[in-house]
């Protein structure tokens, strides 16, 4: 089986954003019900290492490619789990993401406070440099 | 009387910039050093997802060869990563803004509009001389601004404009660094989780491409020479190698990431009560951790030239 063939698993739909993310510690939903008892995943894990040390143990190239045959497939069924757990958290990502953004953009506000600030002493050197400007020529009007 | 005069103001002008430099500066270096560590972070942990997302392409790959003669060749088509596009985007969002927050609060600590007030607080100054000379022209007040006072003058607004940012910052950073903590600890948690499926999926793509590499050894036989299957055995504790490395390097990512969680929360703390030694530890060891691991990166990039 291929990740193409594999690939026929559902696109996993996003959850209502939580209010703290937490990651899943299950499979992704978008998994057959199987793999969401972690005891068969860790099955499968333990498959996998069993035939990886049977595949170097065996002297055969024959009996070589048939192990890693067996262990491809379970390599492609583990992948496919792991890329539907890493797309489950890209949903807590995205919520998280409009968090970090409503922060930023607070901190923001904050910074155009303090600009403010300069912007006042600025405003009164405008306006200490008008006066200036003003009485320079008043002698020539008096 | 007129110097004593102007050495009193000269006094409270020090006075006050003594009071505004000692209140802002440990949050200013607290928040400074941690952006500088977060900003390391987030670049680690980008090239950590780019490194997984390759190696899984790479296993995929030797996969695709393996099969290539076979009764069940593999499609091409079917090589797919490992994050697709929109879940490395997410990712990369939320680590930028993440750098975005730090360094925003660190500008905002140190007073990131200080070049533009020393400049508006010098042209103040100035002007008033010119308003001075201006009026002493014009007017029989006989007022005199001497460059002394316009100097002092100009400092005392900026030790005021210091003084009204420093307000402005204690009185909110504080609070917005408190109010990330939960987002932190979460994203945290979340980066984690996904290191350890990172570190699960390395560790068999590299049994993957370490298996391959045996088969077709193997199955080349005779058709490599001595040399060139010499060669292509040297590889295969050379990829265990690097599934160690990787690894490692994911797992100190991990400790990084949890650092990184553990600090702001520290900053939180240091943020409200001034007591920031403890805080100045974490990210001092925050900071080493991330920077053994740009070292890493750093020799990938450079082994791979």
């Amino acid at each position: 089986m291929s990740r193409a063939k594999s690939s026929s698993r559902k696109t996993a739909s996003p959850p209502p954003s939580p209010a703290v993310a937490t990651p899943q510690s299950d499979p992704s939903p978008s998994l057959p019900p199987a793999f969401s008892n972690p005891d068969t995943v860790a099955t499968y894990k333990s498959l996998y290492d069993i035939l990886g040390r049977a595949y170097w143990e065996a002297s055969d190239v024959n009996a070589k490619d048939t192990i890693q045959g067996a262990r491809d497939s379970i390599y492609e069924i583990l992948t496919d789990l792991n890329a539907a757990k890493l797309e489950a958290n890209t949903a807590l990502f995205l919520a998280l993401q409009a968090k970090i953004r409503d922060t930023n953009k607070a901190l923001d506000e904050i910074k155009e406070k303090v600009n403010n600030i300069t912007k006042n002493i600025s405003t009164a050197s405008s306006v200490i440099a008008a006066i200036a400007k003003v009485l320079s020529i008043t002698p020539a009007l008096l | 009387m007129y110097y004593r005069k102007s050495w009193s103001n000269l006094l409270f002008v020090c006075l006050l910039f003594l009071l505004v430099g000692c209140s802002i500066s440990p949050l200013a270096r607290n928040t400074a050093a941690f952006s500088s560590a977060t900003s390391l972070v987030a670049d680690n942990t980008q090239n950590a997802y780019r490194t997984a997302v390759r190696l899984n392409e790479e296993a995929q790959a030797s996969l695709l060869v393996a099969r290539y003669d076979t009764d069940h060749p593999m499609d091409p088509h079917s090589i797919r990563p490992l994050i697709d596009e929109k879940g490395l985007q997410a990712r990369t969002e939320v680590l930028d803004g993440l750098r975005t927050y730090a360094q925003t609060i660190a500008d905002l600590a140190s007073g990131v509009s200080s070049p533009k007030l020393d400049e508006a607080a010098a042209a103040c100054g100035s002007n008033l001389k010119s308003l001075g000379d201006a009026l002493a022209s014009s007017t029989s007040i006989g007022i005199n601004i001497t460059s002394t006072e316009a100097n002092a003058t100009s400092t005392a607004l900026k030790a005021l404009g210091d003084f009204l940012v420093n307000r402005q910052v204690k009185s909110s950073v504080p609070k917005a660094i408190q109010n990330m903590d939960p987002t932190v600890e979460a994203l945290s948690r979340l980066l984690s989780s996904d290191i350890d499926i990172l570190r699960d999926q390395a560790g068999r793509d590299y049994e993957q491409i370490l298996a391959q590499q045996d088969g077709f050894i193997r199955h080349a036989g005779s058709s490599l020479s001595a040399s060139e299957r010499r060669a292509e055995i040297q590889r295969l504790p050379r990829i265990l190698a690097s599934k160690k490395a990787t690894d490692d390097m994911l797992t100190e990512l991990q400790l990084s990431i949890q650092k990184l969680a553990v600090t702001h929360h520290a900053l939180a703390v240091a943020a409200a009560s001034k007591d920031s030694a403890s805080l100045q530890a974490r990210i001092a060891d925050l900071r080493a951790s991330a920077e053994r691991l740009a070292t890493f990166y750093q020799s990938l990039s450079e082994s791979s030239k």
